[in-house]
């Protein structure tokens, strides 16, 4: 296998096969990132296709000042959250948790209720607390990393984070 | 549920997750759709080729070829005498004298060992995945990876470039030892990462084991095994001895360690962690201990940046099993 800086080299100057590499090894967490941004399968479907193709586009101007992966994932965060900015759609809810294998992915096969559980609690955030919860909890940014992101103010992030907490440990206490 | 068992809960969520279908040619599609409005016409034929093959590519079911090394194995109920050809749904056995090498598509093969049943689950370009009942097998596989999967009855080993041996019984207990690069085991609650020179013990619910090199020390590889599988009280007991008998090369039981303890005692694993080998910059030990990705995965690429170079410059330099540098 390439190495990643390799494939990152080669899918800069054009590769298609190459950033097709790019694309397998990052899909994962991209995917998950969105679906969980999101709270919406389809949603994370579009989602992860967008930010590949913005990745494509935006290639060039990665310099390898941070990790590939990093860069990516701060790329992935811009993309769902502008989305939502500029459409300011919520219609569809969650339909992630008809379908556990859409939750953990296929390969998963042992028992799976409490992340299932936790994936459909998150899922059923309102949509400011999940971003907040996700990027916090899950993904590990700072208040003030997240402010800048969403939009908000410091205090409104930790806000927002102490209602999604409180939120999701109700529920799981049903 | 209080906050602490949230953020338990919260930390034992799967990073990656893989999407329920192929996204790729889509995104190709759309790539390809940008540029012909760059450059008109010429791109598009080139883009629509690309993307008609990469479909092809990707829906066309296929078979995989298989030979007989020794004995007859089995295919369905087909006795293999030389060659024959493993599709989808169909099941290869071998019995007590009996061995196949089965070409896994276009990226690598395997061999199954006597008294093993394999079966083909997906046969495609983007997805190559078997069903391992029970038996052994070896993998060799030189692709991008997660492009090649096997289940088992407790979880699923995900090829990330490398070559490897699984072995199971029918109700899920069996060892993964990987050779080169290296795999990933996941049941849906477990993960684990094994690079090549390192093996995991697999039990069935509870899944992959905390991965320890081929050279640990026996009691610390017992210790492990320990605090993976057994009682609550035993585990607690099963720590101690591991922090205090683990060395620098078993850094990455460690860090799988960390993540599985409980919280209280995620202190002292990093500190243990931290004095064998020393975090990379901008890993601290509050992220660590919080389980925040950024300083886990940091702290893993310098792990497994040195146990490579421990494994792959064996015999030819005296490495650091600090910092990975030559001594």
């Amino acid at each position: 296998m390439p190495p990643p800086d390799d494939l990152v080299a080669r899918a800069q100057a054009g590769d298609q096969t190459a950033f097709r590499d790019l694309y397998r090894q990052h899909a994962g967490r991209v995917y998950a990132l969105c679906l969980r941004l999101t709270g919406d399968a389809r949603d994370a479907d579009e989602r992860t296709q967008d930010v590949f193709v913005r990745l494509w586009d935006k290639l060039g101007s990665f310099r390898g000042e941070s990790a590939f992966s990093s860069w990516l994932h701060r790329l992935a965060v811009n993309v769902v959250l502008n989305e939502r900015r500029t459409t300011g759609r919520r219609e569809r809810r969650v339909t992630l948790a008809e379908d556990p294998d859409t939750v953990v992915g296929a390969q998963h096969a042992a028992p799976l209720h409490l992340n299932i559980d936790l994936e459909r609690a998150i899922a059923d955030l309102p949509d400011g607390a999940r971003e907040v919860f996700v990027l916090y909890d899950i993904e590990g940014y700072g208040h003030g990393d997240i402010a800048q992101l969403v939009g908000i103010a410091e205090g409104t992030s930790k806000a927002q984070l102490f209602r999604a907490r409180r939120l999701l440990r109700e529920k799981l206490e049903r | 549920m209080n906050e602490q068992e949230l953020h338990e809960a919260v930390s034992r969520l799967p990073k990656s997750i893989e999407p329920p279908r192929d996204l790729w040619p889509d995104i190709s599609a759309r790539i390809n759709v940008r540029q012909w409005r760059r450059w008109y016409w010429v791109p598009l034929a080139a883009a629509a080729v690309f993307v008609v093959v990469m479909i092809g590519r990707s829906i066309k079911p296929t078979a995989w070829d298989v030979t007989a090394l020794a004995g007859r194995p089995l295919i369905g109920t087909q006795r293999l005498t030389a060659s024959g050809r493993l599709r989808v749904g169909d099941w290869l056995q071998t019995d007590d004298s009996s061995r196949a090498l089965v070409a896994v598509g276009r990226i690598g093969q395997v061999e199954v060992q006597p008294d093993t049943r394999v079966q083909l689950v997906v046969a495609r370009a983007d997805e190559h995945r078997l069903a391992l009942a029970h038996g052994t097998i070896a993998a060799k596989v030189d692709a991008v990876p997660r492009l090649f999967f096997v289940e088992t009855p407790a979880g699923t080993a995900i090829d990330l470039g490398c070559a490897y041996t699984l072995a199971t019984d029918s109700i899920g207990k069996g060892v993964l030892h990987v050779t080169a690069g290296e795999v990933e085991f996941q049941t849906g609650l477990r993960s684990a990462r094994v690079p090549l020179g390192a093996l995991i013990q697999i039990r069935p619910t509870t899944g992959p084991g905390i991965p320890y090199v081929e050279d640990a020390p026996a009691p610390f590889v017992r210790a492990l095994i320990a605090f993976d599988f057994e009682q609550r009280g035993t585990r607690a007991r099963a720590i101690r001895t591991v922090l205090a008998l683990a060395r620098a090369q078993d850094a990455l039981s460690l860090w799988h360690v960390l993540q599985r303890v409980d919280p209280a005692m995620r202190g002292l694993v990093y500190d243990r962690l931290a004095a064998l080998v020393p975090p990379p910059p901008g890993v601290t030990r509050r992220g660590a201990i919080a389980l925040h990705s950024r300083d886990l995965e940091g702290y893993w690429t310098t792990i497994r940046r040195i146990h490579f170079r421990i494994m792959v410059l064996r015999g030819v330099r005296d490495i650091d099993p600090r910092t990975g540098r030559a001594r």
